[in-house]
């Protein structure tokens, strides 16, 4: 039978800070990326090493999509979109590591002995995803007001396109901002979540499948981590955008350049 | 009788009904886009990605649901 707990264990208190095994999952991944930051930028070359190569990897992808879908406003977006999308994907390929949610101490509970793992996979713990989600929040609802100013953005937010409609509209405006709150949590931390309870019960029933559903874990990392990304990017996008350029499309290109010459498009992700 | 368990499994079954058959529509067209014009692909990645996430979210919801319907409820 497997033991599964929807929210992280405690393992010991600090002063008034309860320290969850999820925590030290978050902790431990941002201690790897500072230390490999640190780590790189020492040794920075003009012609990369292998090592470099392979850490500049993930920047360039997403440096290349913020820059083509970014709007305006992609140079000041960059370093917050690119922060979620690295932690994002560091946490999730951690977590698939062996010893995350396997190696632990055993305890008694409701009469049970089960496995408080010392260190979980940091987004399989929604306070985790929560707190990013509210600095998605808080990014483009900032971004929104730095760009069309207070009564700019209440404006946008409360009287959308069309005015005629917008008793009906402005308050669902309203919650779908403050929804993609739960969305975007609720996203990231259901497939981390599912993926480590899939592992759990592949474990029981046929340890080989294993090994393909962990290749399967990590596309889904990654892909997650991008989708958190491209959200919050879409979502900055959609708070700067003036009045009158148009609210068809999620993510305008190129607006204040010329038509693209079907040559000049970007290719690739 | 418990019916719990049934609860969560129909849950998330039911839940994912919509969302399979939206992300399935969701890739034919891109890839039919693609397969048209493949250098369509560096402009249609991110909406892509950004609608199958969309698509997906829906049944995570129904999968909270249910792991809601197990642990909590």
């Amino acid at each position: 039978m497997v033991h599964v707990s929807i929210s992280a264990e405690p393992l010991f208190t600090i002063g008034p800070v309860t320290v969850t095994n999820g925590l030290l999952g978050a902790i431990l991944a941002s201690l790897l990326l500072a230390s490999a930051a640190i780590y790189i930028t020492r040794r920075a070359r003009l012609v990369p090493t292998r090592l470099q190569t392979i850490v500049e990897l993930p920047f360039e992808w997403i440096f290349g999509i913020v820059k083509t879908q970014g709007g305006q406003t992609w140079r000041t977006q960059l370093p917050i979109i690119a922060s979620i999308f690295i932690v994002i994907l560091t946490a999730n390929w951690m977590s698939l590591l062996p010893g995350v949610g396997t190696i632990g101490y055993y305890t008694t509970e409701h009469g049970e002995r089960v496995l408080v793992p010392f260190v979980r996979a940091a987004a399989a713990d929604l306070n985790f995803t929560l707190g990013l989600a509210l600095l998605s929040f808080v990014v483009f609802v900032s971004f929104g007001i730095r760009t069309q100013g207070w009564l700019g953005y209440a404006k946008e937010v409360l009287t959308p396109e069309p005015r005629w409609l917008s008793p009906l509209m402005g308050p669902i405006e309203l919650i779908s901002s403050i929804s993609r709150i739960i969305s975007l949590s609720m996203r990231l931390f259901g497939n981390v979540f599912a993926g480590e309870v899939l592992l759990g019960v592949l474990l029981v029933i046929g340890p080989i499948f294993v090994f393909v559903v962990m290749g399967l874990e990590l596309l889904f990392g990654a892909i997650q981590a991008l989708v958190f990304a491209l959200l919050s990017m879409t979502y900055v996008v959609l708070a700067t955008m003036q009045h009158g350029e148009g609210h068809e499309g999620p993510a305008p290109v190129g607006e204040s350049e010329a038509p693209i010459a079907p040559q000049d498009v970007p290719s690739g992700g | 009788m418990n019916l719990t368990p049934l609860a969560a499994g129909l849950a998330i079954g039911l839940g994912a009904i919509g969302p399979g058959i939206g992300l399935g529509i969701a890739t034919s067209k891109a890839m039919e886009a693609i397969g048209r014009n493949p250098e369509s692909y560096g402009t249609l990645f991110v909406p892509f990605v950004l609608g199958i996430a969309l698509a997906e979210a829906v049944s995570i919801y129904a999968l909270v649901v249910a792991l809601i319907l197990i642990f909590v409820a």
